[in-house]
């Protein structure tokens, strides 16, 4: 074995078991002060660096870094809690928001169609709070269910039929226009009679024009 | 690590990724001493590796599913992030280190608690001591990690060459080129007579 052989071993022969490479190793160092000189000083670093290792084996990180980790950790798991609740409620109020809507569609879409067919002889099952109209009103005549289909007046919203009244009105045909209604411009001056569906409001819902003065 | 405490780690880990702080906890302290020890040894401050370990577990807390059980143990993992905090920190300091540890105050510290127990006629091997811990820092940090883990935390090869992710080999020629410049800077450093035979 050379020098360089030897120095590329990197061996610890202390307890090393015995092997045709370390006995060669120890034949070399009995013939060769200076890689014998070398190995001793690696030898005594080893022994330092172990010291060294033994000397701060003990040592641990000061608790306040557990403290801090440990509130971080807190902070983070409740925030995470609290963000998964409000996700959570979240879709609820969405869902919530979904099924009041539609019910107000149906039930609407219910009531207008209960309200339509009472005026209609076929589906009269009751009939509408029918109230005497004074001579302020020009001769008007409240009128009784008799048959045609009322129209909702653009932009109403139909009401619960337990709280409507049908008026029958004589007016002007071009005042029908102030309802949002569309009116021939030539018979705008006749005077026509109109059955209105009124709320509880007062406002008109519904119209329907008696066949003989129809537009 | 013995299979029933890999296996522990990450049942601890995945009960602590659910919210649970005591499984968060018994994981710190399982791991903490040797991750400190780490970076004390690598870095040489009290105050970086304090804030290394702290990083290192700041990791678990906030991201744990960086750790992929089928790619290693826990212990190899955390390693793995200290080290790569401990060369960010090395890079921003200067190549020359301090014979002392100054804690953050700023005050001399000696971080080797036999101190407090050593006799007085010791007092030549503490000095040794110092300057052999002061050697390992003055290493380039590639040769440094591997001194430190090998010879300092007793890891086999194969052991440093998991956390430092390179061939065994690597790890070997690191050591053996680390102990030859300590060895260089300790003979500087002592002028100690080159002997003519070797005990043996």
């Amino acid at each position: 074995m050379n020098c360089e052989e030897f120095a590329n071993l990197d061996l610890n022969l202390e307890g090393a078991p015995e092997r045709p490479e370390t006995s060669a190793a120890r034949e070399h160092l009995r013939n060769c002060p200076a890689c014998a000189a070398l190995y001793e000083s690696s030898q005594r670093l080893r022994a330092e660096l172990r010291e060294l290792g033994m000397a701060t084996s003990e040592v641990s990180t000061p608790s306040r870094v557990e403290m801090r980790l440990r509130q971080e950790f807190r902070t983070r798991h409740t925030t995470a809690k609290n963000r998964g609740r409000a996700i959570v409620a979240g879709w609820l109020l969405a869902a919530a928001t979904i099924v009041l809507v539609a019910g107000s569609f149906f039930v609407g879409r219910h009531s207008k169609n209960a309200n339509v067919a009472k005026a209609h002889p076929a589906a009269n099952s009751g009939v509408t709070q029918i109230a005497a109209a004074g001579p302020e009103l020009g001769g008007t005549l409240v009128a009784e269910n008799d048959g045609d289909e009322f129209a909702l007046i653009p932009g109403a919203l139909p009401g619960l039929q337990d709280e409507t009244t049908v008026v029958r009105v004589q007016m002007q045909r071009g005042a029908l226009s102030a309802l949002g209604l569309t009116v021939n411009e030539e018979h705008a001056n006749d005077v026509v009679e109109v059955d209105l569906l009124v709320g509880a409001d007062g406002q008109p819902q519904a119209y329907r024009l008696p066949q003989q003065t129809a537009n | 690590m013995p299979i029933e405490d890999q296996e522990r780690d990450e049942v601890l880990l995945k009960r602590s990724a659910k919210g649970d702080e005591d499984a968060f906890t018994q994981l710190y302290r399982r791991h903490q001493a040797q991750i400190y020890r780490f970076a004390l040894r690598m870095t040489g401050h009290t105050w970086a590796a304090e804030e290394i370990v702290q990083d290192v577990f700041m990791t678990l807390v906030r991201e744990p599913k960086k750790f992929d059980p089928g790619r290693g143990m826990l212990g190899a993992f955390l390693y793995g992030v200290a080290r790569k905090r401990v060369m960010k920190h090395l890079e921003r300091l200067p190549r020359e280190f301090p014979l002392e540890v100054r804690n953050e105050e700023g005050e001399a510290k000696v971080v080797d608690i036999a101190d407090q127990r050593t006799p007085a006629h010791l007092a030549e091997m503490r000095e040794r001591r110092e300057q052999v811990r002061s050697a390992v820092l003055a290493l380039p940090p590639e040769f440094r990690e591997t001194v430190v883990l090998c010879e300092l935390e007793e890891m086999s090869y194969e052991q440093a060459a998991k956390i430092l992710e390179c061939p065994v080999g690597t790890v070997r020629s690191r050591l053996h080129r680390g102990r030859a410049l300590l060895l260089a800077k300790l003979e500087m450093l002592r002028e100690v007579p080159k002997r003519a035979n070797a005990v043996l």
